[in-house]
């Protein structure tokens, strides 16, 4: 990323090479349409071109996955004609000490963190994540309450996040 | 301990619904406003979104040759375009949007028959009853759809007024006073509820002023953070204040002040 933040084309490429099939697969997994991931797999790439400076430190993968959703998210609303902000922005982005613990995580690691969660608590989180839905649909999808779909997914985060932690300092 | 312990693991609950990204907008402002004032949900939002952010990452998808070489060519030849030109690309036009004068002229011509075709069909037609009534719906439903677009707008003005980190804050009884720009919220984190057919009320008061003019008033949310923006320009005001009053409000304070805090 250093190299891209000096307009450097070739570090570029090695980025995208590296990570589009992250961020097509995001956007095709959240959309079902391959014409439109590969739209947003361009426009999440040349954001990232023209505003290198917005990822600062942390986990690349997790980083530019939070831009795609979000990206996903703004493409459905304006074509849904939905209004601005059914699922909001998140806070300015304050770098934390698991930001950098977590940097060196890698898919697989986290795919064995989820595998440890219940199948309850990963199914609402990766819904939670790849339908770009609010808690309260997830909950008149599933037909779960809404308090208990709450609660899972704050035990289900926590539960990932120390497996994480415990991976990493292993 | 918490004093509300229920309360607190419900916002809890909510910030973990927020770091993942599914609390909707309307919900969002108190929340943001909960993480900011308290450094336990701010720890906690800052963990579980690093965690949540990670979920993403096993979604990579193998991409087909063609779709991939495609997907490339198109992207760097921006990418070399901009890097060329020396200057960066703040707004990048999809390149899918380039189309020449030629190729919109015959669009646009096209588009002119069609609307002229479907003026001539609907001009042969009486306005029925069907219509007349169809055209009500769609009135109400325009309405309705403005309605609930100022609401999220409104939600998401206080959401990126109450987490700006230029947002001014003042520690009360209670919670905090944020100010931003002409905006100002009282976010109160640890209301105790009201007696029956009381309610709280905010009082301001303007710059110059020797008496304090109600504002709005308000119960507690229930959910442990009430997030109450007040209708008065900030820049006109000296001081917020916070009393609880009878249902209804009352024009002149009777009883002792929460808090009074001065805006500056």
């Amino acid at each position: 990323m250093e190299r891209v933040r000096t307009r450097d084309v070739d570090a570029f490429e090695q980025l995208y090479d590296g990570y589009h099939r992250l961020v097509f697969g995001i956007a095709l997994r959240m959309t079902s349409d391959a014409t439109m991931a590969e739209d947003i797999t361009q426009s999440v790439f040349l954001k990232l071109w023209s505003a290198p400076d917005a990822f600062r430190d942390g986990n690349f993968s997790a980083w530019i996955s939070r831009v795609t959703r979000n990206r996903v998210l703004d493409l459905l609303r304006s074509r849904a004609n939905k209004p601005a902000g059914e699922i909001p922005a998140d806070l300015p982005a304050e770098l934390s000490l698991d930001d950098d613990v977590f940097a060196r995580i890698d898919a697989e690691r986290v795919r064995l963190a989820l595998a440890a969660l219940s199948e309850e608590q990963r199914t609402l989180i990766e819904l939670g994540f790849f339908a770009g839905v609010t808690h309260e649909e997830i909950a008149r999808r599933t037909g779960i309450p809404l308090g208990t779909i709450k609660t899972r997914i704050r035990t289900g985060l926590r539960r990932m996040r120390e497996s994480l932690v415990e991976a990493v300092s292993q | 301990m918490s004093e509300q312990p229920i309360d607190r693991e419900a916002m809890f609950d909510l910030v973990a619904a927020y770091a993942l990204g599914v609390l909707p907008a309307a919900e969002a402002a108190p929340v943001a406003a909960f993480i900011l004032a308290d450094a336990d949900a701010r720890e906690e939002y800052n963990a579980l979104r690093a965690t949540a952010n990670l979920v993403g990452t096993i979604a990579e998808e193998p991409v087909d040759s063609a779709r991939s070489a495609r997907m490339k060519e198109r992207l760097m030849a921006h990418v070399r375009s901009d890097a060329t030109a020396g200057a960066r690309t703040r707004r990048p036009a999809p390149s899918s949007t380039v189309r020449s004068s030629a190729v919109w002229g015959t669009a646009l011509a096209a588009a002119a028959a069609v609307v002229f075709a479907l003026v001539s069909v609907i001009q042969n037609f009486t306005l029925s009853s069907e219509l007349a009534e169809a055209q009500r719906k769609a009135t109400v439903l325009q309405a309705e759809a403005s309605a609930a677009r100022q609401s999220a707008e409104s939600a998401q003005r206080m959401l990126a007024d109450v987490s700006s980190p230029d947002a001014q804050r003042f520690s009360v009884a209670y919670g905090t006073v944020i100010r931003r720009g002409s905006h100002v919220y009282l976010a109160l984190t640890s209301l105790p509820p009201v007696a029956r057919g009381h309610v709280y009320e905010a009082w301001t008061l303007a710059k110059g002023a020797k008496t304090v003019a109600p504002s709005v008033t308000f119960t507690p949310s229930g959910n442990g953070l009430t997030l109450v923006p007040l209708p008065e320009d900030a820049d006109h005001l000296a001081a917020v204040a916070l009393t609880v009053e009878l249902e209804g409000g009352s024009k002149v304070p009777t009883t002792k002040p929460a808090f009074v805090q001065p805006l500056s």
